[in-house]
């Protein structure tokens, strides 16, 4: 395979420059073609090897696959985890665990670990933000999902949260993520959307899945990021 | 963007023509000049390939007291911000090493006999070699400094050519003058020719940019010449095809050169110019 | 036609291209044979010339010869070759250190000229010098004509040099430990063959032209053990006289430069003072070849005063020739000192002691040649094999090397540059490979620019900003003006970080206020020591460039470093 002077450089991860100078210096075997230089992928395998120096090859869809996938907007992490109604109970441990039983996307293997989880996280301080909302989640990663979600649940009566405003909560927003990074966005995302009044408004009035969605995501197309 | 000219600087009424060209130029193509007011009569420049001794004959010392003034007045009179070259090695103590990390050269007008030498500067023969090996083409300006204000490519269909049409065209774009493309018919006839141009993906900017192509028959070289406008920057190849041609009867750089009096930009085989 | 061209072209490219040895043999033996003709020839020429002007040195007027010599010379360089002034041999260390051996094609002939005029009228210095600047510009011409890159024309310097060595005291392996000790600097296996075949053809070349070496004829010894002891003493002795020899060659040469004169009057100045000693001291004039001679073979007919104050008298002409115009070497003054040292030293033994079994007056003064080489060069390998090669045994070895080693330690210790590194090292232009001042003199700043940065009106709102940085991953921020794009200053994020913090500041404050315009900014015109010394005193990990007042990019420590082992790997490894 031919190897062009710019792809070589992005493999060595050098300049275009370094590659002319180490070709005019005569250290990297190359042949012409026409008037510009070429590497042969055969000849750069055993001249790396005499060199002690790690080259890849492959293709370039063979780059370590990290855990963290594109990034998912809230609306899309919404439609995954669903929006849910009339969720009975009074105190925090009790809609919590009406909320999980709920939500369809949690394997029910993983309910209880996940109740553990979230009734920890809210022992060590509050998830209610004020103006009627909580988000609870689990510290951990949550390795046992495929994608992120973020479900909304609707409480039947509003309940003490210890929230920081002290107000009752009537709104759950549940964010359940694989991979931590994701996490840190949605909440940013989330957050974003609860700083505007409007959307405040909107939630106090129990809108249904679809409306729900659209809402988030005009909301989120003037969010920079 | 950020295009360096070098230019070496001649204390001389002269070299002030020289020198006002080169700062015509770079402010056209906005491009910002160098100048090196030289300290000995000699200097080398290191290509990939050659090392390259340039002979400065006497003129260019002439009062090395006043020389950096002068420039800067000539600077300020174009308006633009002084900045001079100091070279950094020295191959020997009197052999300073130029760089060659320019993106032009101006080389005052050479002819090629050793008669008319006067007030010339011996750099003569030395550009032929300079050219042949620099990766940046090179300004030979006229004796006396004229703006020019349209720009000539002369076509000749070999790759360096194409590069000095390219050029052209980057310097049409960046001056916003008109551009006028000259062929000599050889051996081929238009179509041959403008075949090439779209070979290389250059139809469409010629078009935009050139007015029409000027053809003319091979007896009809001298009228071709007189046809460019003296107030025209003439951009050619350094070779042409026939290299065994060109050492015999002199190629025909060197005839242009000595019949014309435009500045003229020369493209060398180890140039290559992007659009 | 171009089809038959092609043809070859290709044929050539296939044959050579992958295992260039063939290539560099045969080019390299080339480059030995002419190196060695060139040689050959101006010591042909010396000779006659010698010869033809040896009736004229009784008159009274015969001192004047070498300062004509010397104009002559000096004349040639300056107008006609046009060549700067200075040795030559550092000239050619310089050139492949920095640019791969490129090489004039005039200084293939133009200082074979200029040493003929100067050591031919008389002048004090050696051909050498400017056989081996020859030799090394015929073998790097010829890898431009074949269009090699730069490590094979180093190798073919390399050739050249070894050839022209070889071929001046038809010692094949003096040629290839010098080119290798002192032109190239590094024992790489595939220089080696083909300078070794190089000098072989070069020594080859003068034996078939010269065939009996009337000079450096093979002599054997018989040194014993007796001679440990002394050896040891000339050691120490020839120590000192090689740093005399070098403070008096620099003091001289310092001297000539300070004077307003201009270059044909210091010519003769230094060409008549060589003239008037050589009056008195024949030895001294010349490249004193014949001298040696007679001394190896102990046929010297000077006495024990007027040996001691040759040695003196040597030192002070050799100085005036090259100081003050004359062109030549210092390879052959040297043996000359050497050997009148040595037998001195031998003479001074004999007074002391008469009855001392120590060998004979020639095995000295080639123990005191040997000395002065390794001291005064710095290369101990090629006094040793040199001595070997013209002795043609190895009786002397320990002697030899004892000489050789502390000679070259002492004086090492004094004066820790040689002769022809000093004047390099001064400039920071000694560039061995695989030093840390190579790497850096090799990495341009272009190589190590990162030019992808978001650039930043100067007046953006803060709050805008703000938003910029939800997004980015960059640390700094150049800040451009709006019209002109030209670079105002720089924001660092470690820098702004409690404005960052701090909302009520957001809609307040535009970039320009917080900017910092006090950084210091690197140009692509820098060389990487310089950028690295800006760093280090400034306490900067990354650093803007700026050229012609626009940004170009910045330059930051961690890639320098990526960079830095690259190169290093690069250099050191055994391609």
């Amino acid at each position: 395979m031919e190897l062009s002077v710019f792809d070589l450089s992005k493999q060595l991860g050098v300049a275009q420059d370094t590659i002319e100078r180490w070709v005019r210096q005569g250290k990297l075997p190359v042949f012409k073609k026409g008037i510009n230089y070429k590497f042969d992928t055969k000849e750069l395998k055993k001249w790396a090897s005499n060199h002690n120096i790690k080259l890849k090859f492959s293709d370039k869809t063979d780059l370590p696959q990290k855990q963290e996938q594109s990034i998912i907007p809230l609306s899309v992490a919404v439609q995954n985890g669903g929006v849910y109604f009339d969720i009975q109970g009074h105190d925090v441990n009790s809609v919590l665990k009406a909320s999980i039983e709920k939500i369809s996307k949690i394997p029910e293997t993983f309910k209880t670990d996940l109740l553990d989880r979230l009734i920890e996280r809210e022992k060590a301080l509050s998830t209610g933000i004020g103006n009627g909302i909580a988000i609870p989640h689990p510290r951990e990663q949550l390795s046992y999902l495929e994608s992120p979600l973020v479900s909304v649940c609707f409480l039947d009566q509003p309940v003490d949260y210890k929230a920081l405003d002290n107000k009752s909560v009537s709104v759950l927003f549940f964010i359940l993520c694989p991979a931590l990074k994701m996490h840190l966005h949605l909440l940013s995302a989330l957050s974003f959307c609860l700083r505007d009044h409007q959307f405040i408004d909107f939630l106090k009035l129990k809108p249904d899945f679809a409306a729900l969605v659209k809402k988030i995501e005009i909301i989120q197309k003037t969010n920079p990021i | 963007m950020n295009y360096k000219l070098l230019h070496i600087f001649r204390n001389t009424p002269f070299g002030r023509e020289t020198f006002l060209q080169s700062l015509y130029f770079c402010k056209t193509i906005n491009a910002f000049p160098v100048a090196y007011i030289p300290k000995s009569d000699k200097f080398l420049m290191y290509f990939s390939n050659d090392a390259v001794q340039v002979d400065l004959d006497h003129s260019y010392l002439t009062s090395p007291d006043t020389a950096k003034g002068h420039a800067e007045d000539l600077f300020k009179e174009m308006q633009i911000k002084p900045m001079f070259y100091e070279p950094k090695n020295y191959t020997a103590s009197t052999l300073p090493d130029i760089s060659t990390n320019f993106d032009y050269l101006c080389c005052p007008r050479s002819v090629s006999d050793l008669s008319s030498k006067i007030g010339l500067g011996h750099i003569g023969p030395k550009v032929r070699r300079i050219i042949k090996h620099s990766t940046f083409p090179i300004l030979i300006t006229s004796p006396v400094f004229k703006p020019w204000k349209s720009i000539s490519v002369f076509f000749g269909g070999s790759k360096n050519a194409l590069n000095a049409l390219k050029l052209g065209l980057k310097i049409a774009m960046s001056s916003g003058f008109a551009l006028k493309i000259y062929t000599l018919l050889e051996k081929q006839d238009e179509s041959y020719y403008k075949d090439l141009i779209k070979k290389e993906g250059l139809a469409e900017p010629v078009k935009q940019l050139s007015s029409p192509w000027h053809f003319y028959e091979k007896k009809d070289f001298n009228k071709m010449l007189y046809d460019v406008p003296h107030d025209s920057l003439i951009v050619l190849g350094a070779y042409g095809h026939g290299i065994i041609k060109d050492i015999l009867l002199g190629s025909k750089m060197e005839q242009i050169q000595s019949t014309v009096t435009n500045n003229l930009l020369i493209t060398g085989p180890y140039c290559s110019v992007e659009l | 036609m171009s089809k038959i061209k092609n043809f070859f072209k290709n044929l050539f490219r296939r044959l050579f291209q992958l295992d260039d040895r063939l290539l560099l043999i045969i080019a390299g033996s080339i480059a030995g044979i002419c190196s060695g003709l060139a040689a050959v020839a101006l010591r042909l020429s010396l000779e006659s010339v010698l010869e033809l002007l040896h009736p004229f040195r009784q008159y009274g007027w015969a001192f004047i010869l070498p300062a004509v010599g010397a104009l002559l010379s000096s004349f040639y360089l300056e107008k006609i070759a046009r060549e700067g002034a200075g040795h030559g041999v550092p000239e050619v260390i310089y050139s492949v250190s920095r640019h791969g051996g490129l090489l004039r094609f005039r200084s293939s002939y133009s200082r074979l000229i200029s040493s003929f005029l100067t050591i031919g009228s008389g002048g004090s210095a050696g051909p050498e010098a400017p056989v081996v600047m020859s030799g090394s510009a015929i073998g790097s011409n010829i890898a431009k004509f074949l269009g090699l890159n730069d490590r094979q024309r180093i190798t073919l310097v390399g050739c050249g040099t070894a050839g022209a060595i070889a071929s001046i005291f038809n010692a094949p392996i003096a040629g290839m430990v010098f080119a290798i000790e002192v032109i190239l600097g590094e024992w790489k296996f595939v220089n080696i063959i083909p300078i070794a075949i190089a000098a072989v053809a070069g020594a080859q070349v003068s034996h078939a032209i010269i065939p009996d070496q009337v000079i450096f004829n093979h002599l054997p010894f018989q040194v014993g053990g007796a001679d440990i002891l002394p050896s040891l003493g000339l050691a120490v002795v020839t120590a000192m006289v090689s740093v005399l020899f070098t403070k008096v060659l620099r003091q001289t040469g310092k001297i000539a430069k300070k004077s307003s004169l201009p270059f044909w009057a210091r010519a003769i100045i230094g060409g008549s003072t060589v003239g008037i000693i050589g009056m008195f001291m024949p030895v001294v004039l010349a490249e004193g070849y014949h001298s040696i001679q007679s001394m190896i073979s102990g046929t010297f007919s000077m006495g024990l005063f007027f040996v001691f104050f040759a040695v003196f008298a040597k030192i002070f002409a050799t100085a005036m020739t090259l100081g003050w115009g004359g062109s030549g070497g210092i390879f052959a003054p040297c043996l000359v000192i050497g050997s009148l040292t040595g037998v001195v030293f031998h003479k001074m033994l004999m007074v002391l002691v008469p009855s001392f079994g120590c060998a004979s007056e020639g095995a000295y003064a080639l123990l005191g040649m040997t000395g002065l080489v390794s001291g005064v060069m710095q290369a101990p390998l090629t006094g040793i094999f040199l001595i070997v090669e013209i002795t043609g045994g190895y009786e002397t070895i320990l002697p030899l090397i004892v000489v050789s080693s502390i000679s070259s330690t002492m004086s090492h210790y004094i004066e820790p540059a040689s002769f022809y590194f000093k004047e390099l090292i001064e400039r920071g232009q000694f560039l061995r490979p695989g030093t840390d001042a190579r790497i850096l003199s090799d990495l341009n700043i272009r190589e190590l620019i990162e030019t992808e940065f978001v650039k930043v009106s100067e007046n953006m709102v803060f709050r805008k900003f703000i938003e910029l940085l939800k997004t980015s991953d960059q640390n700094f921020f150049p800040v451009i003006e709006d019209g002109t794009q030209e670079y105002k200053g720089v924001i660092q994020i470690s820098a702004i970080r409690k404005f960052a913090l701090d909302p009520g500041m957001y809609d307040m404050v535009f970039l320009n206020q917080i900017m910092d315009t006090n950084v210091m900014t690197a140009s692509l015109e820098n060389d990487l020591q310089e950028v690295l010394d800006m760093m280090d005193i400034n306490h900067m990990d990354s650093m803007p460039v700026v050229e012609n007042n626009r940004f170009v990019g910045m330059i930051s420590k961690t890639r320098i470093l990526d960079l830095y082992r690259r190169e290093l790997i690069m250099q050191t490894s055994d391609h």
